[in-house]
Parts: C-alpha cells; sequence; structure tokens
C-alpha cells in the first residue's frame, strides 16, 4: 500500500500538498516542544537543557518502530522509502562542521525556520547564514567536489552492517535511546538553571 | 517523569515484539496472474538480434545488456557493455536499483532464451518496467548476427538489406565470417516491436535533504 | 530552582512521540523523510538560474542537482513542507503567545555578538548540510527512522563535533 505517492496511490500535486500538511505538524510540534529557542537547544551542550536529546531521540525511535510495524502489516513497503546514501567522509567531515555551526548559532535548519517564524531575530540572521553558506558550496563546489564524493557506500541500513535484523537493531536503539533519556533527566537535576 | 515512564512502558513493549517477530521481507506481487498471462502470451518483451545488434553497434546509450549466466560463463564470452547477474542473484537487494528503473531498457540474454525469460517474469511480476529478454538467447545470436547466412533463392531487397547489416554488425563485433549451417529462414514471425523505453516515474521518493 | 517549575513548553517526549507521527506519516505518505536544508538548496538553485542562467548551465553543481531532481527547482516536497513549518511555527507561537521580534542571547553578550555568531554558525551549518547530504532532520532524524548508516553517522558527528566545542563557546550561551 505504502508509500502512497511512490505507488501512485495520491497524485503528485496532492503529495506537494501533504507535504505542506506534513510541514505544518513539523513546525507546530518544534514549536510546542521549545526548539525555537537557541538557548533551549543549546543547553544539551551544556546539561541544563535536555530537550533535544528527548524529543530528538523520541521522535526517531517512534518513526522507527512506526516504520517497522506498518511493514510488518504490509501497509509500506520499505524498499520503496527513500534512504539517504551515504558517503562516508563527507558525511563525517560535514557532520563536524554542522556541530560547529550548531554550537555558534544554536539552531540546526529546521529550527531556526521555526524560530523566525515567530519573530527571532538571530533565527532569520541564522538562515541568512544558511543561505550563504549553501551558495558558497555552490560556487566553490569544484573545491568540495572530491569530499563530496568520496568513500561511497550505496545506502546500507545499520542493521544490515551489523549482520541484525532491523527488529533487533530497533530494540538496541531503543534501550539505547531510553537510557540516555535517563541519564538526561538526571544531568538537568545535576545542572539545574531557568527555562529560557 | 510521568511521561518518561509511560514512554520506557510503551517504547519496550513495542521494540520487544518488533524484535522478536520475524521480518517481513515478501514482496508484495505487483501484477496478477491474469495480466502475467497477457503479458506472456503477447510476447512483448522479446526483443529481435538484429534490433540488439543494431543498438550495440551504434552504442546505444538508452540499452543495457544484462547477461544472466553464471560467471563463469560470462567470463568466457558476453554481448560488448553487458553486465552480469547470474539468476540466483535476480532479486537480491544489490540489484534493485539497476532492475527497477526508468531510464534504460534493460536487455536479458542467456544461452537459449529460457533463463533470460525467467529473469523478466520475476521482475516483471515485481512489477518493474522496462526489462527486456533477447530472443533465441546467444544461440540464435550466433547464427543470426555473428555468421549471418548469405540469402538463398528468392532475392528480396529486404533480405539482402537484412544480411548486409548482419555482416556489418558482425564485423563490428569481431564475429568470424565462418559459413554456418543455420535453418533458413528461421526469423522469428510475428513478433511484435519492443516497444522504446516507456516514459516511466520515478519508482523512489526523491530524497536529498 | 528546586521547586520544579511548569514548563511552558510542550513535555518532551510528548513532543517526541508527535514528532515521531509526523515522520512516520511522511514516510507512508510520500516515502521520504522530513529535511530542511534540501529546501534552502531548491532555492538556492532557483534563484541562481534566475539570476544568472548561463553560469548555472555551465556549472557542475546546478547540472547535478538537474540529474538528481526532475521538474522546476522550487516545485520540490521539501519547499513545501518548509513552507507548512513556517505556518506551523507560527501557529504554535501564536497559541502560546509566544510571537515577538527579539534577539536571544545569554545575558553575558550583547545582541551584536550573537547575531554575528548565529550568522556564522548558519554558513558553517550551510556547508556542512551540503557536505553532510542533509542536516539534522533530513540525515540525522530520518536517518534513525530508516536505520541508515549515513544517517545515524552525520548524527554522531553533529553532536560529537558540538560537544567538542562547546566548551570555547559557552559564554554565548550560559
Amino acid at each position: 500500500m505504502g508509500p502512497l505517492a511512490v505507488n501512485d496511490i495520491i497524485s503528485p500535486n496532492t503529495n506537494f500538498f501533504l507535504a505542506f500538511v506534513i510541514g505544518i505538524g513539523f513546525g507546530f510540534v518544534l514549536e510546542q516542544s521549545g526548539f525555537s529557542s537557541s538557548r533551549k537547544l543549546a543547553g544539551l551542550f551544556y546539561g541544563y537543557d535536555m530537550v533535544v536529546l528527548k524529543v530528538f531521540f523520541t521522535g526517531g525511535v517512534t518513526a522507527m518502530l512506526g516504520l517497522l510495524f506498518f511493514s510488518l502489516f504490509g501497509w509500506v513497503d520499505l524498499n520503496l522509502v527513500y534512504v539517504n546514501p551515504t558517503f562516508l567522509t563527507s558525511a563525517i567531515v560535514g557532520g563536524l562542521i554542522m556541530g560547529a555551526g550548531f554550537i555558534m548559532g544554536g539552531f540546526c535548519p529546521g529550527t531556526s525556520f521555526c524560530g523566525a517564524a515567530i519573530g527571532k531575530l538571530d533565527a532569520m540572521i541564522f538562515i541568512l547564514g544558511l543561505f550563504i553558506g549553501v551558495y558558497f558550496f555552490a560556487f566553490g563546489y569544484p573545491m568540495f567536489e572530491t569530499l563530496y564524493k568520496s568513500a561511497p557506500m550505496s545506502s546500507p541500513k545499520i542493521s544490515t552492517m551489523l549482520n541484525l535484523s532491523d527488529g533487533v537493531f530497533a530494540f538496541i536503539l531503543v534501550v539505547v535511546a531510553l537510557g540516555m533519556f535517563y541519564l538526561a533527566e538526571w544531568v538537568e537535576k545535576k545542572f539545574p538553571r531557568e527555562e529560557y | 517523569m510521568k511521561p518518561l515512564h509511560y514512554l520506557t512502558l510503551i517504547l519496550m513493549i513495542l521494540a520487544l515484539i518488533i524484535a522478536l517477530v520475524p521480518q517481513n521481507t515478501t514482496r508484495p506481487y505487483k501484477l496478477t496472474a491474469l495480466q502475467m498471462l497477457t503479458e506472456i502470451r503477447a510476447g512483448t518483451q522479446f526483443v529481435s538480434p538484429d534490433e540488439v545488434a543494431d543498438k550495440i553497434v551504434k552504442k546505444d546509450p538508452s540499452i543495457q545488456m544484462i547477461d544472466v549466466r553464471n560467471p563463469r560463463e560470462f567470463d568466457m564470452f558476453s554481448l560488448p557493455g553487458a553486465i552480469n547477474i547470474p539468476l540466483q542473484d535476480i532479486l537480491s537487494e544489490t540489484n534493485f536499483d539497476l532492475l527497477n528503473q526508468g531510464t534504460k531498457m534493460n536487455i536479458f540474454y542467456s544461452n537459449g532464451s529460457t533463463e533470460a525469460n525467467e529473469a523478466w517474469l520475476l521482475t516483471r511480476q515485481l512489477g518493474y518496467q522496462n526489462n527486456y529478454v533477447l530472443q533465441g538467447g546467444l544461440n540464435y545470436w550466433m547464427e543470426t548476427i555473428l555468421n549471418p547466412m548469405p540469402p538463398g533463392n528468392v532475392i528480396s531487397n529486404d533480405e539482402i538489406a537484412r544480411y548486409d547489416f548482419r555482416k556489418a554488425a558482425s564485423m563490428a563485433m569481431g564475429g568470424g565470417n565462418i559459413s554456418a549451417i543455420a535453418p533458413s529462414a528461421a526469423a522469428p514471425a510475428g513478433t511484435p516491436k519492443p516497444g522504446v523505453v516507456p516514459v516511466q516515474k520515478k519508482k523512489k521518493a526523491s530524497g536529498g535533504c | 530552582m528546586n521547586q520544579p517549575k511548569k514548563s511552558r513548553y510542550l513535555n518532551p517526549y510528548i513532543g517526541g512521540v508527535l514528532l515521531g507521527l509526523v515522520l512516520l506519516a511522511a514516510n507512508f505518505i510520500s516515502g521520504r523523510g522530513l529535511g530542511a536544508s534540501g529546501a534552502i538548496k531548491s532555492v538556492v538553485v532557483a534563484t541562481t538560474q534566475t539570476v544568472a542562467p548561463k553560469y548555472a548551465a555551465r556549472t557542475k553543481y546546478f547540472q547535478e542537482y538537474h540529474e538528481e531532481h526532475s521538474g522546476p527547482p522550487l516545485k520540490n516536497w521539501l519547499v513545501f513542507q518548509m513552507l507548512g513549518v513556517i505556518v506551523g511555527g507560527f501557529a504554535s507561537g501564536a497559541f502560546a503567545g509566544r510571537l515577538k521580534f527579539k534577539v536571544e542571547h545569554s545575558p553575558e553578550i550583547t545582541s551584536r555578538r550573537r547575531l554575528v555568531f548565529a550568522l556564522l554558525g548558519g554558513i558553517f551549518f550551510g556547508v556542512g548540510s551540503q557536505l553532510g547530504r542533509g542536516c539534522t532532520s533530513g540525515s540525522a532524524l530520518s536517518g534513525i527512522a530508516v536505520i541508515s548508516f549515513g544517517g545515524i553517522i552525520t548524527m554522531m558527528a553533529i553532536f560529537g563535533g558540538a560537544y567538542a566545542l562547546a566548551w570555547f563557546f559557552r559564554k554565548n550561551w550560559i
């Protein structure tokens, strides 16, 4: 049955409309969880507010379990769900640069749009920076291309690489995530600070 | 702390279930038996050797020859530009993107046409498009393309043209010029022309954040 | 802060489950995860093609974009989704009474310093998201949902990088 758009159950235009609706849900949840505040987001790195970790991993794990159950019931064909291709070096270097951007700017792209939507000027400036960064990458692409395309690995799943079934890996990830949540609660008690 | 406890309970139960239940790896067949029967009877999957040779000689970038024999046979002889996907690997995850795509015309071949046709049957049932079968396989290819027979007594312009083309194709592909004992006029009759690559939309959602 | 103070925000675990359901819906409906930086990429491609079509036509980055994507760059799933994010964020802020123009920063630093760092952070994130083929949402979050190796590697690199540098920027936040 699913994914609906890939199996032509809904038309491309409906798909775009639903993208908009999904976006509304995404933006609403992010803002309600406090992701529009850069100081709240940055709290993750100083231990005073672990909301990013909690929301992020609860979201990831929920969607992962949901997809596995959908696949089990035959509602969605996981082979047709897009998996980002892996280019190992590029993924690590890009991730580290994003980490630097995160700690300096206090946002990530998704949350900056949320912040900008409720009038945070720093979020708007961050978005401006994002555009400059992407333009820079586009115009300087020859400089980045070797790195960008090094160590291609197609689109592997971690479970396949570890020789585990998706379900067993999901279980391990859930245990790890829950462990982090309890740790996060403990850390927040240790570094108490008024909510921003 | 309350919601975390609920979350722990629910997630652990769900994760345990999903870890213990065997994975659903079946790929649903997209075509019904009746649809398959219609397609098999129509025989639209077959492409004649002449047409394939023409495309190979012209180095047509829109075709991809796929050898479904075992790697040993593939190493001994294969058609120009062919890749090897042994029949037992046809359902393998790694070949998914190659077989289910909308840009090229995949042409399966084996020694006869049986294995190639089996490969086509499997992929077609999964709903993949743009896969075809080389009619008669390599055996027939040898007879018609690599060692073409001069036309017999009844000579039509058509046949001469075809012979000339086959000779040329044979030379282009380094075939010998040994006269073979070919069955006369064994040319397949009444096969519908395989269509050009049907424009098919992307089967995977495009991504790229 | 010893007495538990009622948060102005949704409980993070409830928020997380809702986020997961949105992500699940995206995967079920459209066969893909959420994302943000991809929309920026589309806008960058679209503007460059409008302003300097000749340059775009002969530059590799833009050529490769068109090999991977069909149709006009702005008619893109992520662009529609990001428009939704702005609307959703605004609606949520309006409900909660959080609509206000302001620069949020630690009392230790000036607004100006905050804005300079926001700009720098944006530039870094922009470049990084291109190299990482997706940002925190597109690569990391959506990657977890489909158990993607690359997504989880990128996620660890993002958080690892940020933790490694956290000490140097502590004054901006604490």
